[in-house]
């Protein structure tokens, strides 16, 4: 049997970290949680997760993506894949890093990028497809 | 060299000048032969005593010597304005010509005595129109010296002279000493003084000339340096991207001044850095300072960005030249600072706005989200198992937020663009991509509803330029919409093709509940909904139409509704390929 796989659930809204933890260790994942990048970079450092789900908009209008080019840029845990969700309306998010000002990069820092709310299933269906391969 | 000549040399505009005068004076020269001829004509028959023959074959000369003139004048015409040389030299030789033609005239016509002597006059001012001050000179010296040498000849050899009808009443009698030489002092004073005059005169008026020439040059200059200003604020205002209206600035800032680097910094949690720079190499941009030894920088002018009381940062200017910038500059760059900042603040104020609605668009559709994902984590049994009739209310629950979701997302869709000014597109828009890319996005909700989607565009649907949430807004509003009034197994079809080359016709038809008639006028309004259509579904904001008519609008394009009840609605919307400045030529 295969490891229990972890998941790191970096949002500063704990109604939906609660909720997001629920449905994750419905399938036996093992979810960690952290309410702002600081903290959540600080337990990646401690303890890489298979996956990180991530918010855009925290302490700072930009931090989820912050974080994630962050971790991109870094050797160490560039491989981890992150599913980024955001309340910003699609149209926002759409347009890509251009929108938020402070971010200068080429490519997109994360693997799937969600428009919440989420429905649960297809938020599961995508999880297990990036996990698929990993060790 | 004289003044005269350097002037003449310097100034293409006494250059042209010159060549016109040339001319001038050869065509001038037909008058006086006219007038000589006609003169001669009435002598004939008044006077039949006077030598009118010789007369005769001096007009016959000058005119002979004036066609030739005429030809050298013709081949001359060609040559550039600048080879001053040959023009010279073709006024002397006129001038020359014309001396001694008026001395034989002289002779002619009473020498010493005769009336016309005073006709010099006219040779003096010519002279001294054509030719430069010292010629001018010379030549009146000259004349004074023949006047002297006829006065002579006539007194010691009793040189002919022709018969007395022309006696000048001024030199009447016999010319004796020192009465004679009081009249040619006289004389050589009227020349010299008429000569000095009229040098004096030409010097003058081409001093002002060159003066003109100056100012209007300057103003040329600024005028130039205006143009490109104007131009620079133009791109300005078009742009929404800060760093794009930087560079553009920094850019156009170097190349109007004629410096060789600029650069913006802005006072924000980079404050150090160089917000945007031009002309300066990658090294001082790395260093962010500018090493001014190894950039031969001689010269430096920094000035503030500020709009009124608030400071943005500031602008830096960097010339090569020593000693570059002098005050009259300051009023200029300072007007370059000026317009930058007023573009930079106008853009912040944009970017401000926007993020405003955006943010408050995340705060409030944070909660309803996690409300959102709490009703499905329950419904779909994540938390235990629920019954038939929870499951029935927390579907419900599903419904409303959602609808309170769609609302918040109109609203602020509606509040962002009656807020926004800039709507044109920078970036080519390909609808049929579009288009494909909104199908694939809505066949899943067809798929629900077992609905038949189809796109069917046109092969020549050229890329446009235009806001493309613009068009994302109008196509998807109505996709969404057609889905929405069409029930299960209906079809809905879109259709994008060409009309007259300037126009795009979009086409939605549904085989959905229809409109009815009566409500079409209010179509348009904010939250109105059709009575079957609320029947039909709650699942309405009755924002979208309205969304859908604003972005046709910025787009300058029109809708037509058919529709029947119980059958089906069709949407027709038209609307240009381009913003006025970007249409095709025919269709502007």
């Amino acid at each position: 049997m295969a490891a229990t796989k972890t998941i790191l659930i970096i949002d500063d809204d704990k109604d939906m970290v609660n909720t997001t933890r629920i449905i994750l260790e419905s399938r036996n994942y093992a979810v960690e949680a952290a309410y702002n990048g600081k903290d959540g970079y600080s337990m990646i450092e401690k303890h890489p997760p298979d996956l990180i789900l991530l918010d855009v908009m925290m302490s700072t209008n930009t931090e989820g993506f912050d974080l994630a080019y962050k971790l991109k840029n870094s050797n160490q845990y560039r491989d981890i894949p992150i599913i980024m969700l955001t309340s910003f309306p699609r149209e926002i998010t759409l347009q890509g890093p251009e929108k938020f000002q402070h971010i200068l990069g080429e490519d997109w820092p994360v693997s799937e990028f969600f428009e919440k709310p989420v429905d649960p299933d297809e938020l599961l269906a995508v999880i297990q497809d990036l996990l698929v391969g990993k060790p | 060299m004289s003044l005269g000549h350097q002037l003449i040399k310097e100034q293409l505009f006494f250059r042209k000048e010159l060549k016109e005068r040339v001319f001038w004076f050869i065509k001038l020269r037909w008058i006086a032969i006219a007038g000589a001829a006609l003169c001669s004509y009435a002598l004939f028959f008044l006077e039949p005593g006077l030598p009118v023959f010789p007369m005769i074959i001096l007009i016959l000369g000058v005119a002979f010597y004036n066609i030739l003139f005429l030809f050298t004048w013709l081949r001359l015409k060609s040559f550039p304005s600048e080879r001053v040389r040959p023009f010279e030299i073709f006024a002397h030789i006129q001038i020359v010509f014309d001396l001694v033609a008026y001395l034989f005239f002289i002779f002619l016509t009473g020498g010493i005595q005769s009336p016309f002597l005073i006709f010099v006059i006219f040779h003096i001012i010519l002279a001294g129109i054509l030719l430069s001050p010292v010629s001018c000179f010379i030549i009146s010296g000259l004349v004074v010296l023949i006047f002297a040498g006829l006065m002579a000849l006539e007194h010691t050899t009793g040189l002919p002279r022709p018969p007395g009808f022309f006696q000048n009443t001024l030199l009447t009698g016999d010319l004796e000493f020192p009465g004679a030489l009081f009249v040619f002092l006289i004389l050589a004073a009227f020349i010299l003084i008429s000569a000095f005059l009229t040098t004096s005169i030409k010097l003058s008026l081409r001093v002002k000339g060159r003066e003109l020439l100056k100012v209007s040059k300057a103003l040329e200059i600024s005028n130039a340096k205006l143009m490109t200003l104007y131009e620079m604020v133009k791109e300005m205002g078009s742009l929404y991207d800060l760093q794009k209206l930087m560079d553009t600035a920094t850019r156009n800032s170097a190349v109007i001044t004629g410096v060789k680097g600029c650069s913006i910094k802005l006072l924000d949690e980079k404050r150090e850095k160089f917000s945007s720079s031009y002309g300066l190499s990658e090294d001082d941009i790395a260093k962010e300072a500018i090493n001014s030894k190894k950039e031969g920088m001689a010269a430096v002018m920094c000035l503030p960005l500020k709009v009124k009381t608030l400071l943005l940062g500031d602008i830096c200017f960097y010339s090569e030249a020593p000693l570059f910038f002098d005050a009259e500059d300051k009023v200029f760059f300072s007007l370059i600072a000026d317009l930058t900042a007023l573009g930079i603040e106008t853009i912040n104020r944009e970017l401000n706005k926007s993020w405003f609605l955006a943010k408050a668009a995340h705060q409030l559709r944070s909660p309803m989200n996690a409300i959102h994902t709490m009703l499905d984590m329950l419904q779909k049994g994540f938390q235990g198992p629920v019954s038939e009739k929870q499951k029935e209310t927390l579907n419900r629950c599903n419904t409303r937020i959602k609808l309170l979701g769609d609302m918040i997302h109109d609203l602020l869709k509606i509040g962002m663009r009656r807020t926004e000014t800039n709507h044109s597109g920078v970036l080519p828009v390909d609808i049929t991509l579009l288009l494909q890319k909104l199908t694939d996005l809505y066949s899943p909700r067809a798929l629900e509803k077992n609905i038949t989607l189809t796109l069917q565009t046109a092969a020549d649907i050229p890329r446009i330029y235009a806001d493309e949430q613009l068009l994302d807004d109008l196509f998807s509003n109505l996709i969404s919409n057609a889905l929405k009034y069409t029930p299960e197994k209906g079809e809905v079809r879109i259709a994008v093709s060409m009309e007259d080359h300037c126009r795009i016709k979009f086409q939605i038809s549904d085989t959905g509940i229809g409109i009815p008639e009566e409500d079409l006028p209010n179509l348009f309004s904010e939250f109105f909904r059709s009575e079957n259509a609320r029947a039909f579904t709650e699942n309405g904001t009755g924002l979208g139409l309205v969304i859908v008519k604003e972005a046709l609008d910025i787009l300058k394009g029109t809708m037509a509704i058919e529709s029947t009840l119980g059958q089906g609605t069709c949407f027709t919307c038209r609307f240009p390929v381009g913003s006025a400045s970007r249409q095709p030529p025919l269709c502007r």
